[in-house]
């Protein structure tokens, strides 16, 4: 035991004495934070920074709203003089035309162009179009607030028709406020939605990183050890389990630091912007213990992986399998953070190598996760992990010495069956 | 106690039997030389002692009774293909690996400082190994290897690759342990080292053991049936004599091969008196040529039989 200690020891100073690592521990952070400060600072200006003047023609074949038309666009241009939209109206319906209007906005000179249906005033059943060129109306706000005029354009034009004061609707129109309460909360927390909504996220982004970020130095470690040699010095004193347990052991020491770190930059920036209730201690809990099982079955993995290459790029290679598995969590997280009780998400949290991440998603996204649900994610992470381990070792311990081709699938399940 | 026991060790690679049947037994307290051509099993069996493989049968026995993972604590190995962490420094790889053999802080950290100092690597301390010369790496391999104070040092071809200081340097370690007590095995085909180190040998040929005493007794048995001489006067009569089978003349020397069974005072008592004796010496095989009738050809087929 205290060999593996002196193994995981070097291992852990080693490794967080790196540039690698300590790049990685202060870097990430601000890039997380700066990138995201960036993207809302960007879209807020699209949203609300000057544009420049868009022209949009709308030909209304009701023939009628016109007035209106002109009314709100020029309301929304005396609020918004910075940026303007131009409206050029017309009831001409004939076909050339429309075309007219059409080659305009494919040659860009309008951005787009709008044609209300004859019974848009009335039933509305006939169909109204909005015809952009591919990239023309992807400006959303713009987008919005075009379709937001005619509408209410039309309804204002209706309530003329109905003799009716237009600045009736604005009155009528009123939306009742909500505000959200979580009883579940206590009193004087306050659950920011947002960050309700990208809570899981940064859960399920720290244990992915903390997992991948530290466990590429495992086979850096060991395929280091076999090139120079040093390989056989070292199993002259512990054996390859002591060896392999050792440098997992440390390097898992190494990536609860970073975790550790992060955790405490985030929950900082968190308390910052008052964003602190779903840090719960329970949450908290849970991540170290799926942390640690996550980090120990993919370090076994990449363990027997270094032991059996012998440059990076073979190792590489290797891992790719696993990796693909091991990201799938990323791409779905966001169904899983707004399903967390859906069937696929539930399946999916009994793959062991993502089991940690889909757990740590879903019961940051509700905490009302069924116990027996959580009991059964460690049951079945209790029992693959020591047996991946278990095969991992046996790898390990008859690749190390091997320099050469690295072994074909068959070849390393036949290594498994000897001892 | 004797430091090892092999016991009819065997360990086959697939088809290759790489060590068939070893039995040795290295007294404590003595160089043993395990010598063979490449390929004869040394490496394999070295492992083997070091419980980096296992055998397939027989046994090996470490300081007596000792399990073999307790012995590794109180083995120094260096094996052939030599190497240390890069990155480290001189001092933490030293510190590392003298940990792992169990050393503990205070001793470890005196150990150190004195081994710097007696190779000469004292100002290195704190330098990264990559960035020492090839000399001085290996000397570095020399320390790492016997940091830990063992009781036994085992080598694997350790004269390879060394320049004549290093060369020194690493014998001077090795009769300095055997005369403190400590057991030295190592493994060569330089056969010259070999004959001036060793109190004993073990001569092993495509997995089996060929010999294994004192270098004495190897040497006895292939009797000595050279003789060179440096004569004076007219030796035209040399090759007429009985005793004498060939004579090779190099310049003033002479190479007198005898006939079988003949012996060499016979011939000097010949010469006395006929010509003027200036040089004559009773050629010892070395072991060189020893090794070499034995093992004999380019696959290592024995050109005399297998077992003396």
């Amino acid at each position: 035991m205290t060999r593996i200690i002196t193994v995981a020891k070097r291992e852990y100073l080693e490794t967080v004495k790196s540039k690698v690592f300590i790049l990685n521990l202060v870097l990430t952070p601000l890039l997380v934070v700066g990138g995201i400060f960036l993207s809302t600072r960007m879209t807020q200006k699209t949203m609300e920074g000057p544009r420049p003047v868009k022209v949009i023609a709308v030909t209304d074949l009701t023939g009628q709203a016109i007035p209106e038309l002109l009314r709100l666009s020029q309301e929304y241009n005396k609020f918004n003089p910075q940026r303007e939209i131009l409206l050029t109206l017309s009831t001409e319906g004939d076909a050339s035309h429309t075309q007219e209007l059409k080659d305009k906005v494919q040659r860009g000179e309008l951005a787009a162009f709008l044609l209300i249906s004859k019974d848009a005033l009335g039933s509305g059943k006939g169909k109204s179009y909005c015809y952009v060129k591919a990239l023309g109306m992807t400006d959303m706000d713009l987008y919005s607030t075009v379709q937001r005029m005619i509408n209410d354009a039309i309804v204002t034009t209706r309530f003329r028709q109905k003799n009716l004061p237009p600045e009736l609707y604005a009155e009528l129109h009123r939306y009742v406020p909500f505000e959200q309460v979580d009883l579940g909360a206590k009193p004087q927390e306050k659950r920011d939605p947002l960050a309700m909504l990208m809570a899981p996220f940064f859960f399920l982004f720290l244990m992915f990183t903390g997992i991948i970020a530290v466990n590429q130095q495992i086979m850096t470690s060991v395929i280091e050890e076999k090139n120079s040699r040093v390989m056989e010095v070292i199993l002259s004193a512990v054996s390859p389990f002591q060896l392999m347990s050792g440098k997992i052991l440390g390097l898992a020491g190494a990536g609860l630091t970073l975790v550790f770190f992060w955790g405490v930059t985030a929950y900082g920036a968190a308390a910052y912007r008052g964003m602190t209730a779903v840090v719960t201690v329970a949450n908290l809990t849970y991540f170290v213990l799926y942390y640690i099982l996550g980090f120990l079955l993919i370090s076994s993995i990449l363990a027997a992986i270094g032991s059996v290459c012998n440059t990076m790029k073979e190792a590489q290679s290797m891992m790719m399998p696993v990796m693909i598995i091991f990201i799938l969590p990323m791409f779905m997280w966001f169904y899983i953070a707004q399903h967390p009780q859906a069937p696929l998400s539930i399946a999916l949290s009994f793959i062991p190598p993502i089991t940690p991440m889909i757990m740590i998603l879903r019961i940051a996204s509700n905490p009302e996760i069924p116990f027996i649900q959580i009991l059964a994610s460690f049951l079945v992470l209790g029992a693959s992990v020591p047996a991946v381990m278990w095969a991992s070792a046996k790898v390990f311990r008859t690749g190390i010495l091997m320099y050469g081709k690295p072994p074909s699938l068959r070849e390393l399940l036949r290594w498994l069956r000897y001892s | 106690m004797d430091a090892l026991v092999l016991d009819q060790v065997t360990k086959a690679f697939g088809a290759l039997r790489a060590v068939d049947d070893l039995s040795a037994r290295v007294p404590s307290g003595s160089i043993y030389g395990f010598l063979g051509p490449n390929g004869a099993g040394k490496t394999t069996t070295l492992r083997m002692i070091m419980n980096i493989i296992a055998p397939d049968s027989g046994r090996i026995g470490v300081l007596g009774k000792t399990p073999l993972d307790q012995a590794k604590e109180r083995i120094g190995y260096m094996p052939e293909e030599r190497g240390l962490y890069r990155k480290m420094t001189v001092r933490s790889v030293l510190s590392y690996l003298g940990a792992i053999k169990g050393m503990k802080r205070a001793a470890l950290s005196r150990a150190i400082s004195d081994w710097l100092d007696t190779v000469g690597l004292a100002d290195w301390a704190n330098r990264k190994v990559e960035e020492l010369s090839k000399g001085m790496q290996q000397k570095l391999q020399f320390v790492a290897t016997v940091i830990s104070d063992p009781e036994i040092l085992i080598l694997d071809e350790p004269f390879s690759g060394l320049d004549p200081i290093n060369l020194d340097l690493l014998k001077g370690i090795m009769l300095r342990m055997r005369d403190a007590g400590k057991t030295v095995i190592f493994s060569t085909h330089m056969m010259e080292q070999a004959e001036r180190l060793c109190d004993l040998i073990l001569l092993v040929n495509r997995g089996r053991k060929v010999f294994e005493g004192a270098l004495e007794e190897i040497q006895s048995r292939f009797v000595a049936n050279a003789v060179e001489a440096e004569l004076e006067g007219d030796t035209a009569f040399l090759s007429e004599l009985p005793v004498v089978k060939s004579v090779t003349r190099n310049g003033r020397r002479m190479e007198i091969s005898l006939a079988d069974g003949a012996d060499s005072q016979e011939l000097l008592r010949a010469l006395v008196g006929r010509v003027r004796v200036r040089a004559f010496e009773v050629k010892v095989p070395s072991l060189h040529e020893i090794f070499v009738r034995l093992v004999g050809g380019v696959d290592g087929t024995p050109a005399a039989s297998p077992v003396l």
